[in-house]
């Protein structure tokens, strides 16, 4: 009797992923948080599918996934991560051209951030030369694929080793904002993601940095393999990738990969 | 194991610990003793750091003691440079952070203390400070290393506030706590559980010891 309630207890938990759509789980990077949440809406609008955003660093990310997260769809900084997964055997790019290469959605763009009543002048390649330049705020080096953008452009510069010692390192690039948006750090090298978000953009100026100062942050998405919800994420991965939606990555600070 | 941070960690948790204890134990004997009702007051502000998240709080210092506010402006033009992103900013952080820990037991027990005793001393003149350092202090002694040990370890193993308010400087503000989440955030397992291991053996060595000592020195303890 005992077992029997059991079977149908569990017989009911299979059937319930059938009966009502359970939202799609994005595990997305910390500089999609001021982008992404308005396309999710949109495309719920365009298809019925409902999909939630969970933001944090790529790396975290990452580390949930290979712990059991149960996300659906991963969408990185970076395509170090992704390929971590798919080579963890826990992710994959089926349906793509090849499946074992993470699919680039966008890439981003490291900026010069400064507080417009800073006592320096305004951001510039000229202001990382500047012996008042404090404290300059970099994402952790080590795991954001901005922070290694901002070492790659300042050992470039031949800077580096000179501000190795005025560097603060933050967590992501949103806490690399907030140091300087909150006075502690005098410039930042952070996402344009960030420096165009309402606040950061009404309190200071950016300065892009040149392109060719660092390698291109690729960023990566890759399909969570166990996921019950294939398809819809495929159709997810296709409005990521439209030309729509493209365009508007590009007016939130994310080049558009086609 | 990175002994820098290991080092940086010991010498935070005792410069902590001991503005803590200095700071306390004048303040819980005023709760315990004083009869203003605005103490009650006081007692709920200095409980509220357990309520915030430590990366919450940590924001809030970052913020507050940033060069944007009147009281950061003044420490930045006091010590030369900001307090976020230094040792001094640490202290500060961990102070406000471990307050609770270091107040709640000596309240505790300065409150369990026979009122008789305290009558009897106030009777044949003792000052505040003898009431606090001859009667009160030796009476709680186990309240005192509690609230000793509790701030140390407690900002042994600090992780929120240091992650927002310190900026990660190798020898400055990169603390074990740090250095674990760093190699844990970097798929170190290996280095991570070695780093992990020495932490919890040498705080069980530290604590043996304390208590150790309070056993021998106290006859009877606990």
């Amino acid at each position: 009797m005992f077992n029997r309630s059991i079977l149908c207890f569990l017989g009911l938990l299979c059937l319930a992923p059938l009966c009502a759509q359970t939202p799609l789980r994005v595990a997305a990077a910390a500089d999609l948080e001021p982008v992404l949440p308005p396309l999710l809406e949109q495309f719920r609008q365009a298809t019925g599918i409902r999909a939630e955003a969970t933001f944090s660093a790529s790396a975290v990310l990452a580390a949930q996934i290979q712990n059991g997260a149960p996300f659906d769809l991963f969408l990185s900084a970076d395509l170090g991560y992704p390929k971590r997964l798919i080579d963890a055997g826990l992710a994959d790019a089926a349906g793509t051209a090849d499946s074992s290469t993470p699919i680039v959605y966008a890439k981003g763009t490291l900026v010069l951030w400064a507080r417009k009543d800073s006592s320096l002048p305004p951001p510039s390649l000229d202001l990382l030369r500047n012996a008042g330049l404090k404290r300059l705020a970099v994402a952790n080096p080590e795991r954001a694929p901005y922070g290694r953008a901002a070492v790659a452009a300042l050992t470039r510069l031949k800077l580096y080793d000179a501000l190795k010692p005025r560097l603060v390192t933050a967590e992501n690039i949103s806490q690399a904002a907030q140091f300087v948006d909150s006075g502690n750090a005098d410039a930042g090298l952070i996402s344009l993601t960030s420096a165009l978000t309402p606040r950061l953009a009404a309190n200071g100026a950016y300065f892009v940095i040149p392109r060719d100062l660092y390698p291109p942050i690729e960023q990566g998405a890759v399909i969570v393999s166990k996921t019950t919800q294939r398809a819809a994420v495929h159709k997810l991965l296709d409005f990521l990738l439209s030309a729509n939606v493209q365009a508007q990555l590009a007016k939130s600070g994310l080049t558009p990969v086609h | 194991m990175d002994w820098q941070a290991f080092a940086l960690t010991l010498k935070l948790a005792t410069v902590t610990t001991a503005i803590l204890l200095a700071m306390a134990v004048p303040l819980a004997a005023l709760l315990v003793l004083g009869r203003s009702r605005w103490l009650a007051a006081l007692e709920a502000l200095a409980a509220l750091p357990l309520v915030l998240p430590p990366t919450v709080l940590g924001f809030f210092l970052l913020v507050l003691l940033g060069p944007r506010t009147a009281i950061g402006r003044g420490i930045t033009s006091l010590l030369g440079h900001p307090l976020a992103f230094s040792f001094v900013g640490l202290v500060v952080g961990s102070v406000i952070y471990s307050l609770p820990f270091a107040l709640q037991p000596l309240v505790a027990g300065f409150a369990a203390i026979d009122s008789a005793l305290v009558d009897a001393a106030r009777l044949l003149g003792a000052g505040p400070a003898r009431l606090v350092f001859s009667l009160l202090v030796p009476l709680a002694r186990r309240s005192l290393v509690a609230a000793a040990v509790l701030s140390f370890l407690h900002t042994v193993g600090e992780f929120g506030v240091v992650l927002m308010l310190g900026g990660d400087i190798p020898g400055a503000t990169r603390t074990l706590s740090i250095v674990l989440y760093n190699q844990v955030e970097n798929f170190d397992y290996a280095a991570a559980n070695r780093t992990a291991a020495i932490l919890l053996a040498l705080s069980v060595v530290a604590l043996a010891a304390i208590y150790a000592g309070g056993r021998r020195s106290g006859g009877r303890y606990a």
